[in-house]
């Protein structure tokens, strides 16, 4: 062991005395080192290495996909800048191909078996739901181990049971509405509770939806490691509701919003129309063409607005909770900017007819990775000296590379 | 030792356990790279080095067999350090970092994704189709029928006797063709909770909605058009076709949409359905004409049919149909359609 380790608990032992200065104020500056994070890819380059790997993907039936991914992730990677050092990504294509190729198969077969039997769609959902936990964990496993910083891989120290623990919420109601459906003998006449007792169940899906949502953050941000530094997610079922709570909030803000405007305009356009004679065709056609379009964008303005609300909430209050006594992450992403990145974003993607994805793809991550902070109480410097890797986790997990699985949850 | 080539580069040196930094000068020795800094001093064959590809943007690293990894902040140095050496890109990172491979890539996606909406995915559909054995037309019609029968229909209110008559009329009809040229069906009658309408199934049921036949007073020669028209759909294997190439088609566009929102990939997939089955319409027009010429019916009976239903929505839905649903409308317009049939009636 040497004196590494001890050495570093020695350092966080120190730390944690000075806790409740940690906690925040002004009272907590002297003592704390700020790492920034900061993303230096450029759109205009990452669009070359896109399109170049997107027409090769296509062009091999999508076999390449996991060479561009690697290229992807790389770019995306070394061009993250932790404390002024980059994140760097190890994975090997050939690995992730197999992975690629087993989830390609099971998402034909899942798609396909529905439309053979209600029953083999039913088989196929319990068999993707039984093995998607092991699934998560064997994917963020290999993702893990195959990021890197300062020369270090990162690790991913969640256990398969604990993945299963995660999924519960969500089986739950699951194993409930399959019961109920073994149990009803004839689905062309279901029983009176049927109704009752699926709407029930959709409801009780809904309500743990945040509870699942926190469960699965839980169990990635507890396990994340850098060799002895290992992350704990200090956030409560609680704040997840009420980030939820407040996007479903947002979202009939803004469907009422949009309504309003729609009629608004609406009666105004009907009371222009009825000036024209009735026999002024083109005008009509101009009119539904006009609603169409109105309803397509309020549509899409319903749709966009809740999603950068939730992100930018999310992400805040999963990273300021997230780290260990020595060090925290600070996560400052403001609605607002997001929200407009995200418009302009759509703006510009449907005029392209989807051309501007890299540029998108690249001014989206700076902003979400340059809003975060690591925070450390010790001296970078002397705890960087202290962080080894241990001498299990040298070369990356074994079990995770099996197949490569890298799914991206 | 062998002479050593070229300047020296700055860079830092991770050894894969500690986090530390080490600052060192890289150097090109024959087929070993020599890493040398204060207290280090290693060699590693070149064989052991995998090199980073060069972007404009981002630092480079270089990993080192063993899990040490070469890390240089100033790209630039870093690229000119190791063409000094010879070192040359690949032909895939040139195409990466030239704008007119990158410009000749946007146009060569372009003609792909054209190629494969119009040939590419259909040709595709129908050879997988091909080597699927009946019994999957079969399975996917059985469970559509099922589907059907709980959400849209009801069972036909139709007397026995004039079901029976159609029935007979069709097969009359379809005797005269070569026999090879029929597909396996059977005509069943429903009462529909959403209007007039006929289609085919995979594997061989035609379901007649009670409405349709009262909406052209149950003509038997435009019925047996109609179902002339399904048994189109029915000799192609459209049903199980359209699934395969829509299903082909949602795969490429999420390939290439997916990673930003999975709504804008489904736009494309939405359009280009509409297309194929606007297509498969005229197949199946195509095939209805055959069926009535062979019985010796005139093709007019299908205009009839497009006469009735016209009257039906009437016209002034008819001008907004024209006018938007040249894109997203799965049939193509009634007016093509009419003319389509009164040609083939003139050219007989």
């Amino acid at each position: 062991m040497g004196g590494g380790p001890g050495r570093l608990m020695n350092d966080i032992h120190d730390a944690g005395r000075v806790e409740p200065a940690f906690q925040g104020g002004p009272a907590a500056a002297p003592t704390e080192h700020q790492l920034g994070v900061r993303f230096t890819g450029s759109g205009s380059e990452y669009f070359r290495i896109w399109i170049v790997n997107l027409l090769l993907t296509l062009l091999t039936l999508t076999l390449y996909y996991p060479w561009a991914k690697v290229r992807r992730l790389r770019y995306f990677h070394t061009n993250t800048l932790v404390g002024g050092k980059p994140l760097d990504f190890h994975g090997d294509p050939k690995t992730m191909l197999r992975g690629y190729l087993l989830v390609g198969l099971m998402v034909v077969l899942y798609s396909v078996a529905g439309h053979f039997s209600p029953v083999a769609g039913l088989v196929a959902f319990l068999i993707v739901a039984a093995i998607w936990p092991a699934l998560l964990k064997a994917s963020m496993q290999f993702r893990l181990a195959n990021t890197s910083w300062r020369g270090l891989r990162f690790r991913f120290k969640g256990s398969i049971a604990g993945a299963y623990r995660a999924m519960l919420p969500l089986f739950v109601p699951g194993l409930m509405f399959v019961a109920a459906l073994l149990a009803v003998p004839d689905q062309d006449k279901p029983p009176q509770w049927y109704g009752g007792f699926a709407i029930g169940v959709t409801f009780l899906s809904l309500l743990v939806l945040p509870w699942l949502w926190w469960n699965l953050k839980k169990y990635q941000h507890d396990h994340y490691a850098l060799g002895p530094l290992q992350t704990e997610l200090r956030a409560s079922r609680g704040s997840f509701y009420g980030v939820f709570l407040k996007t479903f909030g947002v979202s009939l803000a803004a469907m009422i919003v949009v309504v309003i405007v729609g009629v608004v305009i609406g009666v105004a356009g009907f009371a222009g129309l009825a000036s024209y004679a009735d026999e002024d065709r083109g005008r009509i056609v101009a009119a539904v063409m006009a609603i169409l379009l109105g309803a397509i964008i309020g549509l899409l303005v319903v749709q966009l607005i809740p999603r950068p609300y939730f992100t930018s909430r999310m992400q805040n209050l999963l990273w300021s909770r997230t780290g260990n006594r020595a060090m925290r992450f600070r996560s400052e992403l403001r609605f607002m900017p997001l929200l407009g990145l995200t418009l302009k974003n759509w703006l510009l993607m449907l005029l392209t007819l989807g051309l501007y994805w890299p540029f998108a793809a690249v001014a989206t991550a700076r902003m979400r990775c340059e809003a975060v902070t690591v925070r450390t109480r010790v001296d970078p410097e002397s705890l960087l000296d202290q962080v080894r890797a241990g001498d299990n986790d040298a070369a990356g997990d074994a079990a995770g590379d099996l197949f490569g699985l890298d799914i991206g949850l | 030792m062998t002479q050593a080539h070229a300047q020296p580069l700055a860079a830092e040196y991770f050894d894969g356990s500690s986090a530390r930094a080490h600052p060192v000068q890289l150097q090109f020795d024959g087929d070993e790279l020599m890493i040398a800094g204060a207290g280090l001093a290693r060699r590693v064959a070149l064989r052991d080095v995998r090199w980073p590809e060069r972007t404009r943007h981002g630092a480079r690293v270089a990993h080192l067999r063993g899990g040490a990894s070469l890390h240089c902040d100033d790209g630039a140095a870093w690229d000119a350090w190791l063409r000094a050496h010879g070192q040359r890109d690949s032909a895939l990172v040139h195409a990466q970092q030239s704008w007119r491979w990158a410009g000749l890539a946007v146009l060569l996606l372009a003609l792909l994704l054209a190629a494969l909406y119009g040939w590419g995915l259909p040709w595709a559909a129908r050879a997988a189709v091909a080597v699927l054995p009946a019994s999957v037309d079969a399975a996917v019609g059985e469970t559509a029928l099922r589907t059907l029968d709980e959400e849209l229909m009801r069972p036909s209110r139709l007397p026995p006797a004039q079901q029976q008559g159609l029935r007979d009329a069709f097969e009359r009809a379809v005797a005269a063709l070569p026999a090879e040229t029929v597909p396996a069906h059977q005509i069943v009658f429903r009462h529909s909770r959403i209007g007039p309408n006929a289609f085919a199934l995979p594997g061989g049921t035609m379901v007649m909605t009670d409405q349709l036949v009262e909406l052209v007073d149950g003509d038997a020669a435009v019925l047996t058009g109609v179902l002339a028209h399904e048994l189109g759909h029915l000799r192609q294997r459209h049903g199980l076709r359209l699934l395969v190439q829509v299903g082909a088609l949602g795969a490429v566009s999420g390939v290439v949409l997916g990673d930003f929102s999975t709504l804008l990939a489904g736009v494309p997939v939405w359009l280009a359905q509409a297309s194929y089955t606007r297509d498969a319409e005229r197949e199946a027009d195509a095939e209805a004409v055959r069926v009535l010429r062979a019985a010796g019916l005139s093709p007019l009976a299908m205009v009839k049919f497009f006469e009735a239903v016209a009257q039906r929505h009437g016209a002034a839905k008819e001008a907004e149909r024209s006018w938007l649903g040249f894109a997203i409308a799965s049939h193509p317009a009634d007016a093509e359609r009419i003319r389509f049939f009164r040609d083939a009636a003139a050219s007989r």
